[in-house]
């Protein structure tokens, strides 16, 4: 069957006022459902791509609650375990409280081997990769040596290097709001190597330094001296079950002096997520309310189209064209009408992830606009497009040649 | 000579709220191959509801119509659009023109039904632009036409398919007396030169006067028919009494 379809770009173009404030409103809903959606995804994302082999034992009571340092070597000791590694989050910040970003005191001696799957060091006090003909394991060993060597050392996030313009070298002045200094002096980090993350749970904004320069400095600041640690990370030996060897822990420490409880890296970053409410229902309603408001625009728009068009299907029809040709015309217009504001958003969306990335800061900091929120939220507008032009396309079919002559278009 | 198009006793009727109006009643008359009839008759009297069952554009109630020697009130729906594309070329009194293509463009739309090749469509478009004389002006949207223009573009898509059969429904209805002379002498010369079958519905009597013959309608039936440049106008009795062929 023959279909003009030229007819559908000219009356896009001849209505241009209609179809560029119709494909704004699209483009406008479409990038809020794409930022929308990117909040949810990143957030499942850090949960689904956390290691399975890992577990977090933590205080049964709350995360606010620290761990004996002796638990460290009961918890090496428990069968299955493979690696513990201690972690405190420092909650310090970088020249104004605004510069926030994630500290972390671990126990640099296992970090590298426990987390070589999350995370890859690009950048050593030598140098990038590839500088000089520098190897990435030749990187990664220069990072490590170096924070052994240094009880300052820290190694940092690309995403660091880039919004502060640091540098491998560079002494990082840090104010802790938890375990202040003594002297009031700022807690100073050298930054011996950098980080690129490999998996979504593992942001670009963060530091990592020395636990025994932690546990130092807060026991000759005297009156925060370091008695605890708020988490552990356990990797299991390969041929145990991490819920097997989980409940080995929490059994172990049953009767205190500190309860534990030991989810898998999973569940811990889901109760991070859990922490600010359901947040993944709490976007899908507004993403769907205002994919919903946007449908009723297009559709509007369609049935104003399709009204403008009576006598358009009238001729086409008296001329030999068959029913199906108006309905099949109408439909293409309101989905490449659909499309263009919908691809619009989508790019506006890929276009604004840096500065959104950077606007919501340690908040969000692997905010990014997957491939497949990009096409979810093409197939949304695809979808608007059809269920808005079926209806005004089905009737244009079906009007009658002598009734659609008659009509004003 | 052959008819080329044959009402036979053809009824029409539409209800409206909730009464029965009869549009067409019994309507019988014939139109030869290469004539140009005038359909003329007060409102309601059906000249414009016999010229749609004739495209295949309406239906009939009862009766035959045969166009070309095909049955059209017989024909599948399925059937009638392509049947239309190669046998009729519709002129409409608000001419009717696709607002957002050129002039060249409304003229190769019907021609996209036909298996002629984009080149050929084209070519066959300028012709028939030609022929209604806007050749130049062929990238010219409707709105940049005159009203006169506008029909004679529509004229030029009508006869772009070289259909047997041309029905115009007040084709100069929309025109001033200068530029209705000249569709009608456009008209004219298509019958003669083109020997297109042509019937053109009107209340323009000028109009009419520059067809061969008039059929006079009247509630649905033929009143009589006037046969131009005879002095005898040929009465008739009635659709009863057969058809209005000469």
């Amino acid at each position: 069957m023959r279909t003009p379809w030229r007819l559908v770009p000219r009356h896009l173009r001849a209505h241009w006022v209609r179809t560029g404030l119709t494909a704004a409103a699209m483009m406008v809903a479409v990038f809020l459902l794409c930022f929308l959606m990117s909040i949810v995804t990143v957030l499942e994302k850090a949960v689904s791509e956390s290691s399975a082999n890992r577990v977090v034992p933590q205080s049964a009571v709350s995360l606010f609650v620290e761990l004996p340092l002796d638990y460290h070597g009961k918890i090496a000791a428990v069968p299955g375990v493979e690696n513990v590694a201690k972690f405190q989050w420092f909650g310090g910040y970088y020249r104004t409280p605004e510069d926030f970003f994630a500290q972390f005191a671990v126990s640099h001696e296992v970090f590298f081997d426990m987390y070589e799957r999350d995370m890859r060091l690009v950048e050593g006090p030598n140098g990038p990769v590839g500088a000089s003909g520098l190897s990435a394991d030749e990187v990664s060993a220069q990072v490590i040596q170096a924070m052994s060597d240094n009880r300052r050392a820290a190694i940092v996030g690309q995403g660091l290097i880039r919004d502060f313009e640091w540098k491998v070298g560079d002494l990082i002045p840090m104010q802790s709001v938890f375990v202040p200094k003594a002297d009031g002096s700022a807690w100073e980090f050298e930054v011996v190597g950098v980080y690129e993350p490999l998996k979504a749970n593992f942001d670009d904004r963060t530091m990592f330094f020395r636990w025994d320069y932690y546990e130092e400095t807060c026991n000759n600041a005297g009156d925060m001296p370091a008695t605890g640690v708020g988490t552990y990370s356990v990797t299991i030996e390969e041929g145990y079950e991490s819920g097997e060897v989980a409940a080995r822990i929490d059994a172990l420490f049953a009767n205190g002096p500190q309860r534990t409880w030991t989810p898998t890296e999973a569940v811990f970053q889901a109760t991070f997520v859990a922490m600010l409410g359901n947040v993944p229902l709490f976007v899908s309603t507004i993403g769907g309310a205002v994919a919903f408001a946007i449908f009723f625009s297009v559709v509007n728009t369609m049935l104003m189209a399709a009204r403008q068009r009576s006598s358009e299907a009238g001729i086409l029809k008296a001329l030999g064209f068959r029913n199906g040709v108006m309905g099949r015309l109408m439909l293409a217009e309101s989905i490449l009408l659909s499309l263009v504001g919908g691809g619009l958003g989508v790019s506006l969306a890929i276009a604004t992830q840096e500065p959104f990335r950077q606007m919501l800061g340690a908040m969000l900091p692997q905010y990014a606009v997957l491939n497949e929120t990009a096409m979810i939220a093409l197939g949304v507008s695809l979808l608007i497009g059809v269920i808005a032009g079926i209806g005004p396309a089905v009737t244009l079919s079906r009007l009658k040649v002598t009734d659609a002559l008659r009509s004003e278009g | 000579m052959s008819h080329m198009i044959n009402v036979d006793n053809v009824t029409k009727r539409y209800e409206r709220g909730g009464e029965v109006l009869t549009v067409l009643d019994n309507l019988c008359l014939t139109v030869d191959q290469g004539d140009f009839v005038s359909l003329m008759g007060p409102s309601g009297s059906g000249k414009t509801t016999i010229l749609n069952c004739v495209g295949g554009i309406d239906t009939v109630d009862a009766g035959t119509i045969t166009v070309n020697g095909e049955d059209v009130t017989t024909m599948p729906q399925r059937r009638l659009p392509d049947w239309r594309a190669q046998n009729i070329g519709f002129v409409f009194q608000s001419f009717n023109l696709v607002p957002v293509l050129t002039a060249m463009e409304n003229v190769i739309l019907p021609l996209q039904l036909t298996p002629l090749s984009r080149k050929e469509r084209k070519a066959q478009a300028i012709f028939a632009l030609e022929i209604v004389g806007l050749a130049d002006r062929m990238g010219h949207r409707p709105s940049q036409l005159s009203g006169g223009q506008e029909q004679r573009v529509a004229i030029a898509r009508a006869i772009a398919t070289d259909p047997a059969v041309i029905l115009a429904d007040e084709p100069t209805g929309d025109l001033d007396r200068e530029n209705a002379n000249a569709i009608m002498e456009l008209l004219q010369r298509l019958n003669t030169e083109l020997g297109k079958t042509i019937v053109v519905v009107t209340h323009d009597h000028v109009a009419a006067e520059m067809t061969k013959r008039i059929l006079h309608l009247d509630k649905g039936v033929l009143e009589r028919t006037e046969v131009m440049g005879t002095a005898a106008a040929g009465a008739s009795a009635g659709a009863a009494s057969g058809t209005a062929a000469s």
